[in-house]
């Protein structure tokens, strides 16, 4: 009976082998035309759609973690984002070191503010293992995480992550001009600028590079520098108005700027004295807007002592007396920083020529922010 | 040429000279291959597991395969189907059972226990057949039900048939049934261990070495099997838990209380309208799993997850699909849907259903504790598989299995406080306002007595010290003279008894005739020690009043000794003691007099796995 029994068993083994082996392939194709609709509801943007779909391709594939990964996005894109999280973390506890799921657990955990649990995620996907590209995942990855950092404005923490990135940059021209913006923004303007020549050895005429090369050496107040890139930049691109305003902005610069390198006495002479009459057209026409009486014997108000302090200086302000004695244009232009800064607090932000002048003396030690 | 024939002589001859020596081995004894009973029944637990395996794998496919070619392939049906499928399917279901598979009805627990304790361990095969067949039909049509329990008793049926096949003696033919249980049940839920403890826990009622490493081979084997063949994938993709604050399991206690009374109307619904449906003609029965299924089909229109095992919709509640509104809206409609499918007579389980209310209850609890408690760490996903466990005690009542099939469904140990923290409160509670459990419930209203586990479990247990009384006469001791002894006994009666204490912490006894006898012998001087012949059994304190009756023999009275120094005698235990006790425990308790008077052990029919005596049908 017992031989008989182990043959009935054999047979039974067989015969199940079998039945499970077309129930696999049955359970398979049903999970991949399943996740195949989900694929499309989701590029279509229906993730409600998909999420459906996927669930379904779920319940035939269980264990499939690509499936639940892509179900996981669908959640998140139909911001259902606390299933999403919690279908991420399951996965996590499977695959700690996946690339993928950590970046996603990254974005949500960004997407909720909670910083330090996105950098630990982020920090898994990029030194996480990825199928494909690894690389190019793990840059995409910090590069993302230095986007959820500067939309939280932690500059600093995004600027690190830069600087370990730019260190590894394959030869890509467009990569080197986002790179770079975003350095820009993290007002690292140096290392911006390095990364806008890098991309311009790689690619001459790009005109993002030009355009970033010229910002970054703006705010350097490497204006010399700065208006070559941005003409450069226009021409490629003549509806850059960013460009054309910063370029119209360097060339008053330069134009105004009494301590240019190679400057005659006469051509600086004459400089500091059109910024002392833009200064002080700006102090009275601000005062006028305010309805200030500027020309008082005891001046109480900054715009009233700025003026006073201007008006004194008015009778010397003729390029024959201001050749003669270099001191007295240094006191102008004190005079001239010290009226725009009063003139900026009182009024609103400079513009034109009267920016230009800020941006001049600031350049040269003046004229900073108090 | 000659030596060439010598040759092939030699080694014709010598090819047969090995067969006959192989036959010769082969035919040693008259059954080569014969094995005493005790290791005929460890082999055979294997090959039960094996078979049970099998047959629960293909139980899973056909069940897989009835939905997809009834329900349609999305895991929404579409409305059509979802009307009318339990409808048809509830129609065929009962024409087969009431035409073919009579006794597929009911639960696969209480089957296996009536084959265990009323028909000597038999279960028909046409059984087997049946419930592989209409549960299939059922569960993949859409009734609410679950194929554990029909796993269970289909592994109990195939142990029956082999161990029919092989003639095991009828002892041996009664616990086989169990170990096939625990193997149906083991590849039903890939779990191993929560199987050979809920056979333990509810067919068997004890830990017993017998069938112990039986259950456990089978149960193992069967799981070799199907994850052989279905993969090894726990049952639920299990939330990352981590127990961080203390505090928190108070939020898991009120789990444990919201468990309970889900528990308590889930029974007590099973309790009210099953007997009601099996009230009603007989014609009905054909149309009742039919009505059933109508009734699950309208709730499936709105919330198609009801239907069916719904194992996947488990899978989502645990990962925050769902809030909690409709967590508590899913588990109340499974409840129900539940209910009508299990009264109505449709063959199936209650295991999933139940571990998918707990899992909703779990959910929809952690849900709103967190709106008003977001501290709280645990996600809503722990919360609805500790909710699993908590319904598995509180309504199936089988506390030890309940923890470990959580720990074995999630692989997370982490989780075993919580989990114990609820259950524990559940089952309480449960025991509390439900006296009688759903099995004992279940076979009460299908006329038969089957033994209550839990009743045994929960029975106070009459030991030693509540019977035994203070010596009354004078203790001897060996090495007093016969003389010595005769004058210290003078004022006792002529029948009285004398324990007698050695060094060694041996007791023996004597009478005071035969103390004087000895001493009309002139045998005055001698020491007890060589007069008295023979040495009592000792008992303890501690020990059940039942082994002391088995010990006390055609003793008068028996000594109960300290266990830690056995010549210091803490009492002495007498027949009458003994009976006294149950008498006066059974005045105190009011109940059946079997469960008191006479433990499992004692009763009649004894056996290895302490069942009561067959009676009745």
């Amino acid at each position: 009976m017992l031989v008989a029994s182990f043959a009935l068993l054999g047979v039974l083994f067989a015969f199940t082998g079998f039945v499970t082996q077309r129930y696999h392939a049955t359970q398979r194709a049903l999970a991949q035309r399943w996740y195949i609709r989900g694929e499309a509801d989701l590029q279509s943007g229906q993730p409600e759609k998909a999420i459906e779909d996927l669930e379904t391709a779920l319940v035939y594939v269980p264990g499939n973690n690509v499936y639940r990964l892509r179900l996981a996005e669908a959640l998140e894109a139909a911001q259902r984002l606390d299933e999403a999280q919690a279908y991420l973390l399951s996965l996590w506890s499977d695959e700690p070191s996946n690339g993928e799921v950590n970046l996603d657990l990254g974005r949500l955990a960004a997407r909720a503010g909670s910083i330090p649990e996105a950098l630990r995620y982020y920090h898994n996907a990029i030194y996480g293992i990825w199928s494909d590209n690894p690389e190019q995942a793990s840059r995409n990855a910090r590069l993302e995480l230095c986007q959820a950092l500067f939309a939280r404005k932690d500059t600093r923490d995004a600027e690190a992550e830069l600087i370990a990135l730019a260190g590894d940059l394959p030869e890509d021209a467009d990569l080197h001009v986002r790179v770079g913006n975003m350095f820009l923004a993290a007002s690292d303007f140096d290392r911006a600028l390095r990364q806008f020549q890098r991309a311009l050895a790689l690619s001459p005429r790009l005109e993002a590079a030009l355009f970033g090369a010229g910002q970054a050496c703006f705010e350097l107040a490497r204006y010399e520098a700065a208006r070559p890139y941005l003409e450069r930049a226009l021409r490629w691109n003549r509806g850059n108005t960013q460009a054309a305003r910063l370029l119209e902005t360097t060339s008053l610069i330069l134009e105004i700027d009494p301590f240019s390198g190679r400057l005659s006495a006469e051509e600086r002479s004459s400089r500091v004295v059109r910024a002392y009459e833009q200064a002080m057209d700006r102090l009275e026409s601000c005062a006028q807007s305010r309805g200030d009486q500027l020309e008082t014997t005891s001046p109480q108000t900054p715009l009233e002592k700025a003026y006073a302090q201007a008006l004194e200086l008015r009778p010397k302000m003729r390029e024959s007396i201001l050749r003669r004695d270099p001191d007295l244009t240094t006191a102008a232009l004190d005079a001239v920083v010290e009226a725009e800064k009063v003139s900026a607090v009182a009024c609103g932000a400079p513009t034109g020529l009267d920016h230009a002048i800020l941006l001049a003396a600031q350049r040269h030690g003046g004229g900073e922010p108090d | 040429m000659e030596g060439n024939l010598t040759e092939s002589a030699k080694s014709g001859f010598e090819s047969r000279a090995l067969w006959i020596r192989v036959r010769h081995w082969l035919r040693l004894s008259p059954e080569p291959f014969s094995l005493r009973e005790e290791n005929l029944f460890l082999l055979l637990a294997v090959i039960i597991g094996l078979f049970s395996g099998l047959l629960v794998v293909c139980f899973r496919i056909a069940i897989d395969w009835t939905r997809i070619r009834l329900l349609g392939s999305a895991l929404i049906p579409t409305p059509a189907r979802v009307l009318t499928m339990p409808v048809l399917g509830g129609l065929v279901v009962a024409v087969l059972v009431m035409r073919f598979f009579p006794r597929v009805r009911g639960s696969g627990v209480n089957q296996t226990k009536a084959a265990v304790y009323i028909y000597d361990g038999v279960i028909p095969f046409s059984t087997v057949v049946g419930k592989f067949i209409t549960c299939a039909l059922a569960i993949g049509s859409g009734h609410s039900l679950g194929p554990e329990d029909p796993s269970l008793q289909i592994g109990a049926g195939v142990a029956s048939a082999l161990g029919r096949r092989l003639r095991l003696s009828r002892d041996k033919l009664r616990l086989i049934a169990p170990v096939g249980a625990a193997a149906g049940l083991a590849a039903a839920f890939n779990a191993p261990i929560s199987a050979v403890l809920f056979v333990i826990e509810e067919v068997i009622g004890r830990w017993s070495a017998g069938v112990l490493g039986a259950i456990v081979l089978s149960a193992i084997s069967s799981v070799v099997v199907v994850r052989g063949f279905l993969g090894g994938e726990l049952l639920f993709r299990i939330p990352v838990f981590r127990l961080v604050h203390a505090w928190e399991l108070i939020a898991y206690a009120v789990l444990g209380i919201v468990g309970a009374i889900g528990s308590l109307a889930f029974i007590k619904i099973i309790d009210r309208v099953r007997p009601r449906l099996q009230e009603m003609p007989r014609w009905t029965f054909y149309v009742q799993p039919a009505a059933a299924g109508l009734l699950i089909g309208v709730i499936g229109l709105r919330l198609p997850q009801v239907m069916g095992a719904g194992y996947e919709v488990i899978d989502q509640a645990m990962h925050d699909r769902y809030v909690w509104q409709m967590l508590a809206v899913l588990a109340a409609f499974k409840i129900v849907a539940t209910s009508l499918s299990f009264a109505s007579g449709t063959p199936g389980g209650m295991f999933a259903p139940t571990l998918f209310i707990g899992a909703m209850v779990g959910g929809a609890v952690g849900g709103v504790e967190h709106h008003f408690l977001p501290g709280l760490t645990g996600s809503v996903g722990a919360y609805a598989l500790v909710g699993m466990g908590t319904l598995f005690a509180g309504f199936l009542r089988v506390p030890m299995t309940s923890v470990f099939m959580v720990l074995e469904v999630s692989g997370n140990y982490s989780i075993i406080v919580p989990v114990m923290v609820s259950n524990t409160i559940a089952y309480l509670i449960s025991l509390r306002f439900q006296p009688t459990s759903l099995f004992d419930l279940l076979s009460r209203q299908d006329g038969t007595d089957l033994p209550s586990m839990e009743e045994q479990r929960e029975e106070s247990l009459l030991r030693v010290e509540d019977a035994m009384h203070e010596p009354t006469e004078p203790l001897l001791h060996s090495e007093e003279t016969v003389a010595d002894a005769l004058s210290r006994v003078q004022s006792s009666a002529p029948d009285a008894i004398f324990l007698v204490s050695f060094r060694d912490g041996e007791w023996s006894a004597i009478t005071k005739a035969e103390l004087e006898r000895q001493a009309s012998y002139d045998k005055g001087d001698a020491f007890l020690r060589d007069i008295v012949n023979g040495r009592l059994p000792r008992l303890h304190p501690d020990q059940p009043l039942y082994v002391a009756l088995r010990k006390m023999g055609e003793y008068p009275l028996l000594p109960v000794v300290h266990r830690a120094n056995f010549q210091r005698l803490e009492g002495v235990l007498s027949l009458q003691d003994i009976l006294g006790a149950y008498r006066a425990a059974f005045k105190a308790s009011g109940r059946d007099s079997d469960a008191v008077l006479l433990p499992a052990e004692l009763s009649p029919k004894s056996d290895e796995i302490g069942g009561e005596a067959p009676r009745g049908l």
